[in-house]
């Protein structure tokens, strides 16, 4: 203050000679003189009043922050660090869920008559208890594993088996993703997916005879989201075997790379509507040598000749429209689901039943197969649909099975869901089978976590 | 020559595109709130269009090759897209937009949740652990979203921050004179008790001082049985709650019986924009749902 008061006078005192020139008079300057002591005095004031005066407290301006304000926003900042810090008990375990599947069912007919590996008559079967534990295993990639126990059909003993155990890549460049263990491999629709996840009871037939269950492989699968505007991915895989019943090539043996098996699966997919859904894929399986292929080593040909499979080929066509309108999607949905496939193995003929002495020749079987399925669901709790099966053996395709199964499903809860389903299933004089009638009632439910991956969507 | 200079512009054209940060949204509130931070740096595309059930978008394939390009994918967080979202990020092969890295813009960061389960046991359906996930029905809470998702545009492209920021500071100003109209308006209703059919509302319900009474599911995602809404009519008449909120994404048939019954209004209130007509914004969305309730208590 003292310091800007005695600029204030020097800079006066260098400005007015001119005005005092211009005056030329002496009262000018007496009247600066005057203004120096009235300065010099308020400056002394203004000291003593600073050195004598009490602490003043400070004066909050109208509309800043108060303490008590302050301390309510340490609170929010306090509860919301402590949000933060919030973790679950299970935040840093694997995601771990049980699956349990129950069929009770009645047969019209016995096993020996039907092909079935289950029993005729009543029959109560608890088809998998699935235990699945999934999680990162680093930021490049998950890994997974399905452990399933089953009944066996014939002494009803338990059996361990490792369904699924896989690491697959989630940062790869390149749109790329790699899996690797033992998978269900992507060949068609419903092939990769769980007994327990799929619209019906039991597999569509045409799966069980030219896969052999579900898609299970071990081996390894490259898929590639095509970079373009439109949706079109590309997989193709390697494996020892392919399909759950389906076992490798030459067990035990020495194996070529041409018994290994190949498959490889183009899928595209169209908005119709924003509520209308069509998605399509065609597929391939290739397994250039199959010699002792699951034990197939003895087929019964056609006229009775033994035959053994040495080359598996197979080729799928599938396609699924779906209705699953934007607002009420929980509520009703419609998916029409069908797939078309083609088997086209070699078999190795050999007359006399004597390999090595020359009488052997190829053949080759054509066969075809296909399902469709409609399912309506109605209420977020009630579903209905209908299953169509056709299906020609894979070694002769003259022995023709056939079958139709309406179902119901009543979904208590997304964790707990009863189906009740009719088949009648045919079979043709070739195949020497008898027709048969099936009720099933399946029950599955589910613990702890359960998510459903972009395939089983 | 003709057609060189054609190219060029287009080149030009395509690179200016190109040069916008690519937003993909889970719901379009979200996706909202980023248009207005964004404005024209953003390209921004909401899986839900607004109609659908916030935990039942439907997974179409066709989000994958969008996702695929994402720079960013702005979701609501607390498990609120868990029925559909994990299965896209893994099927977009997408490492920008993976949970963990910069382009996962989980806006529930920096709120505090409501309704935090003690257990997520299945025997109380299907529970969100982290806690309730409709926070966005708070304009307020609404806004930390808003400084979210500015935050993320920011850290992604720093040359465009004083734009982001002066637009996210002009939004959140309009939100705040919103938002004191919004509780002048209310202010008839405060204490008014409703019933909707899910757990949607209670960060609305404590934001304008209604009170939250029930909802029309039994538990979360679980249909009502015939005993819980019979309770549930029977304690509304005792408690005289004088309306049934119906979300368009479920059927109105149990909501109206429910209304019928208990002798009381139904209303439908969009749960985020575009779920009615007229319900492009958020902004609008609030207008409709302050108007609706205000005007369903009047009745």
């Amino acid at each position: 203050m003292k310091r800007y008061l005695r600029r204030v006078v020097l800079a006066t005192a260098l400005l007015t000679p001119c005005a005092a020139r211009a005056d030329g008079t002496n009262g000018a300057l007496d009247a600066l003189k005057q203004q120096m002591q009235q300065l010099q005095q308020k400056i002394q004031e203004l000291e003593t009043a600073k050195t004598s005066a009490p602490p003043t407290s400070v004066t909050v301006p109208a509309g800043a922050v108060t303490p008590e304000q302050l301390k309510e926003v340490d609170e929010k900042v306090d509860k919301v660090v402590e949000a933060q810090k919030k973790t679950l008990m299970s935040e840093f375990n694997p995601s771990i869920g049980l699956v349990g599947e129950t069929v009770f069912s009645y047969r019209s007919r016995n096993s020996s008559e039907t092909s079935s590996n289950r029993p005729g008559g009543f029959d109560i079967w608890q088809r998998s208890v699935e235990l699945n534990v999934a999680a990162s295993v680093d930021p490049f990639a998950k890994g997974y594993v399905v452990a399933n126990a089953s009944a066996d059909a014939a002494t009803g003993e338990s059996t361990f088996g490792i369904e699924e155990a896989a690491l697959q890549t989630t940062s790869l460049p390149w749109n790329l993703e790699l899996k690797a263990g033992r998978f269900f491999g992507e060949f068609g629709k419903l092939e990769y997916i769980h007994d327990h996840e799929l619209p019906m009871v039991n597999r569509p037939l045409a799966i069980d005879q030219y896969i052999g269950g579900e898609s299970r492989t071990d081996g390894l699968q490259l898929n590639w989201l095509v970079p373009v505007e439109h949706y079109v991915s590309w997989t193709v895989g390697v494996g020892d075997s392919f399909g759950g019943d389906s076992p490798p090539s030459d067990p035990g043996g020495f194996r070529s790379i041409d018994e290994l098996n190949y498959w490889s699966r183009l899928s595209t997919y169209f908005d119709l509507t924003p509520d209308w859904q069509a998605e399509m894929g065609v597929s391939g399986l290739f397994n250039p040598r199959t010699n002792d292929r699951g034990g197939i080593d003895a087929q019964t040909g056609p006229g009775g000749l033994p035959m053994t499979e040495h080359e598996r080929r197979l080729g799928g066509l599938d396609f699924q429209v779906r209705y699953v309108p934007l607002r009420d999607n929980q509520f009703r949905s419609l998916t029409w689901g069908t797939e078309l496939l083609y088997s086209d193995n070699r078999y190795l003929v050999d007359p006399d039943g004597t390999p090595g002495d020359g009488d052997e020749f190829s053949r080759s079987v054509g066969s075809f197969g296909m399902y469709s399925y409609l399912t309506w669901k109605l209420h977020r709790q009630w579903s209905t649909g209908f299953l169509f099966d056709y299906v020609q053996n894979a070694e002769n395709e003259h022995d023709i099975t056939y079958a139709c199964s309406p179902y119901v499903t009543w979904a208590l809860s997304h964790w707990n869901q009863l189906r009740l389903q009719y088949t009648y299933t045919d079979h043709n004089a070739v195949s020497g089978l008898k027709s048969d009638d099936a009720v099933y009632l399946q029950w599955a439910w589910i613990i702890g976590a359960h998510s459903h991956g972009w395939q089983q969507r | 020559m003709k057609l060189f200079r054609l190219l060029l512009m287009a080149g030009m054209i395509a690179s200016a595109a190109q040069a916008k940060v690519c937003v993909v949204t889970t719901l379009t509130d979200l996706a909202d709130f980023t248009r207005e931070v964004g404005d024209d740096l953003v390209e921004v595309r909401s899986l839900a269009t607004g109609i659908e059930d916030t935990h039942g978008v439907p997974m179409k394939p066709s989000f994958v090759p969008v996702m695929n390009r994402a720079d960013l994918i702005v979701l609501v967080g607390f498990d609120c897209e868990h029925a559909f979202l994990p299965a896209l990020l893994e099927a977009s092969k997408n490492p920008r937009i993976q949970k963990g890295n910069v382009g996962y813009v989980d806006c529930a960061k920096g709120i505090t949740p409501l309704d935090v389960p003690k257990s997520t046991d299945h025997s109380e359906g299907d529970v969100h652990p982290y806690g309730n996930p409709h926070y966005t029905l708070d304009p307020v809470l609404a806004k930390t979203a808003v400084a979210e998702i500015c935050d993320a545009l920011v850290a992604f492209a720093p040359e465009h921050e004083a734009e982001f920021k002066r637009n996210r500071d002009a939004y959140l100003a309009k939100l705040d004179a919103k938002i004191a109209e919004w509780k002048t308006e209310a202010a008839p209703i405060k204490g008014a008790a409703f019933v909707s059919y899910h757990e949607h509302w209670p960060y609305f319900a404590k934001r304008f001082g209604l009170k939250y009474f029930g909802t029309v599911e039994l538990k979360p995602g679980i249909d009502p049985t015939a005993r819980h809404i019979e309770e549930l009519v029977s304690s509304m008449k005792a408690e005289h709650v004088p309306i049934v909120v119906g979300e368009p994404q479920f059927p109105e048939k149990v909501p109206r019986l429910i209304a019928e019954q208990a002798g009381v209004t139904l209303v439908k209130l969009p749960i985020m924009p575009g779920g009615v007509p007229g319900t492009d914004t958020y902004i609008e969305m609030m207008d409709y749902i302050i108007k609706t309730m205000v005007a369903a208590v009047k009745k």
